[in-house]
């Protein structure tokens, strides 16, 4: 791979497993919440949560520059007080791929959570054992298939974002180039063969997430049978 | 002693359960959807009733008068769910230890160990729940629950995933570890009357979320409180009834066409229902002296496996026998001869709607 600048790669690799740790710590507790609770706060929240998924990227993307650009008040406050700047910088990558793969992982966590038989817990409960300690011991490993699965798109997700990614973090060389407009601009200044190699090594990843997933429910039914 | 004193609303349907109960067991019976899981369940606190108050000796669990609501994981007790609630990610001998893991070590181990072996589990630790049979199931569901010590056991139809023969078998099983290993009060919801009246020493009907009665076992066989409560208790014979005359002994009453002698003493109630179990009826081929005979229309007959269902009408009234199948009024009726009915005035029970 002579010639070939592998920094989009390794940027894009980067970014998504930052995105991932952000969504997971993020969003699974709030996955918990909404798995545990229907009202209509969590109903408003889970419908929120589709908007990453609704809204076409580049619109996303401008919401988040408005939002978190230098002249907004939260990139003002970042950049005065922590010297801070989110956009143009793969700061503004990570979070942009985060805003849009955060919904999968959630979806999917929330779907296994609910899964758990509540007579699960109830036994737990009445064992002695506080809700956090039960969330720990018997819901998660319960579910944890579905938050794997969950976490499997989500890098996926993150991992190809295009539109969002440029609009928030633009596509500065070796400094905020990701892997999707790096294969953009290649195609765009006629060089084919890098293209070539970074589709295919996003197609693979693609595949081998799609084989994660199925692996995981297949084994999940297999476990019920037995 | 236990004391439940609680009210919940859910929708249209309203809980409002008032009982105590002191030792042994009490079986929790009525049909589905009336609430008795819920019962459990607000004495667990895993549901939180709107109103009342929940005592285990002297020990307030919940109270809306003092503002008490002690969560479920405080209130120490023992819980075996429906299908048993295994953690399926544990091994048995880690589902059993689950409930006392804050214990020091060596304690855990001796405990576990303990009570695997008064479960019969022995050899069983290591297997993961879908290993076991159903019996193993709820031995270890029962086992995880007692190791925890807790101070009052309920268990929410603890038999019913198993079918006929092994059912009859995990009944015993578990009643039997339960009599030697917990001396403190038992509640058992089912919704099947043999069961109530083999495994327990009182019952309890549960009707639209009320109670209807709580009572010895053989007096709520003999005496249901109410004509739904005498139907929950298996009786297939309820007829309304006016009161003729009453002397001490003897009350003579009027159903439909017929008119009967019964012994049992008359509640002073409006709507008076009589009822008589099906197998107290007598099907007799010839009209012998005696009180309570009847001529009758035969209308259907069932064979069972050891006895026979007969339907038969008798003065405007349906009534439903078991008989022996070696009965001689079986071979007369074959015979497309006439047949009476006899009822036994002293199994004549009254209640009221």
């Amino acid at each position: 791979m002579n010639g070939i600048n592998l920094f989009p790669l390794f940027l894009s690799f980067k970014v998504a497993s930052a995105s991932v740790a952000i969504a997971l710590i993020t969003g699974i507790p709030l996955a918990y919440f909404l798995s545990r609770n229907k009202n209509r706060l969590s109903y408003f929240i889970d419908s929120l949560m589709n908007l990453p998924i609704i809204f076409p990227p580049t619109v996303l993307g401008y919401y988040l520059l408005v939002l978190l650009g230098r002249q907004s008040h939260i990139g003002k406050f970042l950049e005065n007080n922590f010297d801070i700047m989110i956009v143009f910088t793969p700061l503004g990558a990570v979070l942009a791929s985060t805003i849009v793969s955060i919904p999968y992982l959630i979806k999917a966590a929330k779907v296994s959570f609910e899964e758990v038989d509540k007579d699960y817990i109830n036994a737990a409960r009445v064992m002695g054992k506080t809700e956090t300690v039960i969330f720990f011991t018997i819901i998660l490993p319960i579910a944890w298939r579905g938050v794997i699965s969950g976490v499997s798109m989500a890098f996926a997700r993150a991992l190809g974002d295009f539109g969002t990614t440029l609009m928030v973090a633009g596509s500065i060389p070796d400094e905020t180039l990701t892997m999707p407009i790096a294969i953009y601009n290649s195609l765009q200044a006629d060089d084919g063969k890098t293209a070539n190699i970074m589709v295919l090594i996003m197609t693979i990843i693609a595949l081998a997430t799609l084989f994660i997933i199925s692996r995981l429910s297949y084994k999940r039914k297999g476990e019920r049978n037995a | 002693m236990l004391e439940v004193n609680a009210t919940k609303i859910l929708g249209d349907f309203t809980l409002n359960v008032n009982f105590t109960h002191e030792r042994g067991i009490l079986s929790i019976i009525g049909s589905s959807g009336c609430g008795k899981s819920m019962t459990l369940k607000c004495i667990a606190g895993l549901i939180t009733p709107d109103s009342g108050t929940i005592t285990i000796n002297d020990k307030t669990l919940y109270s809306t008068d003092s503002k008490i609501n002690i969560p479920a994981r405080l209130r120490k007790i023992g819980f075996v769910f429906q299908n048993s609630a295994l953690f399926p990610h544990m091994s048995v001998y880690k589902n059993i230890e689950y409930g006392i893991s804050d214990k020091p070590r060596k304690i855990r181990e001796q405990a576990v160990k303990d009570i695997i072996e008064r479960t019969h589990l022995n050899g069983l630790g290591k297997r993961f729940p879908h290993q076991l049979s159903g019996g193993q199931q709820q031995r270890c569901a029962l086992a995880r629950t007692l190791v925890t010590e807790p101070e009052i056991l309920l268990l929410d139809e603890p038999f019913s995933a198993a079918d006929g023969h092994t059912k009859h078998i995990l009944e015993s099983e578990l009643i039997t570890i339960i009599k030697h290993n917990f001396h403190k009060p038992v509640l058992l919801v089912t919704h099947n009357i043999e069961e109530a009246y083999r495994l327990s020493d009182r019952i309890m009907i549960i009707e639209n979320g009320r109670c209807v009665q709580t009572a010895a076992k053989d007096k709520v066989i003999d005496h249901p409180a109410s004509v739904n409560a005498a139907r929950i208790t298996g009786c297939k014979n309820i007829f309304p009834a006016d009161i003729i005359s009453s002397s001490g002994k003897e009350t003579i009453i009027k159903c439909g066409e017929m008119t009967i002698s019964a012994a049992g003493i008359v509640p002073d109630k409006d709507n008076i229902f009589i009822g008589i179990r099906a197998h107290y009826i007598n099907i007799l081929s010839e009209q012998t002296s005696g009180i309570n005979i009847f001529p009758c229309k035969i209308i259907e007959v069932t064979e069972g496996i050891f006895s026979t269902t007969v339907i038969t009408e008798c003065g405007g009234n349906l009534f439903r026998a078991e008989i022996s199948k070696t009965s001689e009024a079986l071979k007369v009726f074959r015979k497309n001869k006439k047949l009476f009915i006899q009822i036994p005035p002293e199994k004549i029970f009254f209640t009221t709607e």
